[in-house]
């Protein structure tokens, strides 16, 4: 067994520490297991290769851009900052990981292994009552980046192997309940459009759908209502995060002052003017996420193309969990706007609320969270409980994310790289399952999953005949709550008559 | 050879799954295409280089200045929908030429 010795050092130090050969080889592998033609798997080899190393680019640069203001902050107020938003969370994910010595390469393993036990629980589902395949490949990387350090966090002596494995079991639970409980919303608002989401607020569309009808009165909706016309701007990505960056950047570099950002930032020339230098400094924002966002394209629209052959093969009669816009067609697009810009009432609270209450880490609203999150909301609340709901349920929203996300980020750290993932299911259950993780360790790592688990076993009991209706056969699942409705209203009038 | 892009907020998952479905379509009536995905802003910026742009109805008047360069604009309401996708690709791409 001697002679493996070198080969093995030479795949570790190659490709398994090198997160860019190591997703470029699964990409490889993946194509060649799928019989595709050898020239296009060298095109897909490149292509996630060149697009793992376009991430890390931006991914430098949005951390590196912070810094400066970050340590600004440290010495002026004694204050850490995080920006709530997936991209920023992940590039700070990515910075614990390898400031703590460990390989980021771990990141693609977890997403297989926990796209393989979705797969499992989809499988099993007579017994799972799991109906949802995750396969929006994007937030399957922020996740499983972000997951990856809480676990590192929480576990630090643990072995690479143990904790791609532990992890992976407990991302594809949460994925595939948390995909399974928006089955129900989902197709009440799309009428049966064959989808689920698999995002970034799972468990916030369920509890949305539990009480936006109880808020207000779905008839007054927000269709009649007239929004400015400049609010489209915010429809555009790099228009909405440069005015965003400018706002916050601006406020901050402007209270530490002209003369400490000299001092502090190599890259405020002598003769350059303040304001100029803070446009510039936002602006650069926005460029970095683009370029982030180009790499993530680049080698997600590979693994989305074959997570959606894998299911629509091997999983005949499960539903596709998807991104969370898949809905926004479904809405008025008010209700777009209006959870926009009541998620940024709520947030810009909290935020001030931080501020007051002199907390040690100060938030700053990123735009995915603030935008695709409450829009998402807003599109569920308006069709159960109107225009007050609609306002409302992304207001409160706001707040649960800076508050949420605020502790986050103090408290698994992530603040000393400027960042935390931000959107909601992660400003509210996975803070719960790191601190459980935390302090109850292995104990706590089970009952979480076991937890998750019931979840889907609870709402089987309690509608047994229309479970899987509701996902298979929309219009005969219509016709059977039509008859429950029916002879309920029969019961009640032989109820009266005795 | 048709060119069409599908576009989406941060161009990444909707307009992916778009792509992925107008593929199908296509294959099915016998259209051939390049079909590209991406943002908003950037199908904004480029449009007019396209012969089809494909995104949510939600987002479709952002396009408006492309429809009237004569580029089809093609919006949807469900985006998974093949049903919707073909009649749709019928009656603004196949009869209309």
């Amino acid at each position: 067994m001697e002679f493996l010795m070198p080969v093995w050092e030479f795949f570790q130090n190659n490709i398994l520490t090198k997160p860019q050969f190591f997703i470029g080889f699964i990409v490889f592998i993946g194509y060649l297991l799928l019989q595709r033609p050898i020239y296009e798997a060298i095109a897909g080899f490149i292509k996630a290769v060149v697009g793992y190393m376009i991430l890390n680019v931006a991914s430098g640069g949005l951390v590196g851009n912070f810094r400066p203001v970050l340590a600004g902050l440290k010495d002026r107020f004694d204050l850490s900052a995080a920006v709530i938003d997936p991209y920023f969370g992940q590039a700070a994910a990515q910075a614990s990981i390898e400031n703590a010595g460990r390989s980021f390469s771990m990141m693609m393993v977890v997403l297989l292994i926990a796209f393989s036990i979705n797969i499992l629980l989809v499988l099993f589902r007579r017994y799972t009552k799991i109906r949802t395949l995750f396969i929006t490949g994007h937030v399957m990387v922020q996740q499983s980046s972000t997951a990856l350090w809480l676990v590192i966090f929480c576990f630090p002596q643990l072995q690479d192997m143990g904790v791609v494995c532990m992890l992976g079991v407990l991302l594809g639970t949460y994925w595939s309940v948390g995909s399974n409980l928006t089955v129900e919303p989902c197709q009440q608002l799309t009428e049966g459009g064959g989808f689920a989401t698999g995002h970034q607020q799972m468990f916030g569309i369920w509890i949305v759908s539990k009480i936006a009808g109880k808020i207000g009165n779905k008839e007054k909706s927000l269709e009649n209502l007239k929004l400015p016309g400049f609010l489209s701007i915010f429809n555009e990505n790099v228009v909405a995060t440069g005015i965003l960056m400018f706002i916050f950047f601006g406020v901050i570099i402007t209270i530490l002052g002209p003369e400490l950002m000299h001092k502090i930032d190599p890259s405020f020339s002598a003769n350059q003017s303040f304001l100029f230098f803070i446009i510039e400094k936002s602006f650069n924002f926005a460029v970095y996420l683009t370029i982030l966002q180009l790499g993530v394209r680049m080698f997600v629209s590979e693994l989305t193309e074959s997570f959606q052959g894998i299911s629509s093969k091997i999983l005949p009669g499960s539903m596709p969990a998807v991104d969370c816009a898949a809905t926004y067609g479904f809405g008025h697009p008010n209700a777009v706007t209006f959870g926009f810009l009541f998620g940024a009432l709520g947030q810009f609270l909290a935020i001030i609320g931080l501020i007051v209450f002199q907390s040690p880490i100060l938030i700053i609203s990123g735009f995915v969270p603030l935008f695709f999150d409450n829009a998402t909301f807003a599109v569920f609340a308006n069709r159960l409980g109107g225009l007050r709901a609609a306002a409302i349920i992304p207001f409160v929203s706001g707040i649960i994310q800076v508050l949420g996300g605020g502790f986050a980020a103090y408290f698994f750290t992530t603040g000393n790289f400027g960042g935390w993932h931000g959107n909601f299911d992660w400003d509210t259950l996975w803070p719960v399952i790191g601190v459980i993780m935390n302090y109850g360790q292995y104990i706590g790592v089970v009952a979480v999953i076991l937890i998750l688990l019931a979840i889907p076993q609870i709402i089987y009991y309690r509608s047994k005949d229309t479970y899987f209706l509701i996902a298979e056969d929309y219009d005969q699942y219509l016709e059977v709550m039509e008859q429950k409705k029916r002879s309920a209203e029969k019961l009640e009038v032989t109820a009266q008559k005795v | 050879m048709l060119k069409v892009i599908a576009a989406c907020g941060s161009g990444m998952g909707s307009s992916q799954i778009i792509k992925m479905k107008l593929e199908k379509v296509f294959k099915k009536l016998g259209i051939e295409a390049n079909i590209y995905h991406t943002n908003i802003g950037d199908a904004k910026s480029q449009a007019a280089n396209y012969d089809v742009v494909v995104c949510s109805d939600s987002l479709i008047g952002t396009f408006a200045n492309a429809a009237a360069k004569k580029v089809i604009v093609i919006g949807l309401k469900n985006l998974l929908s093949e049903k919707e996708i073909e009649e749709k690709v019928l009656a603004k791409i196949v009869n209309a030429q």
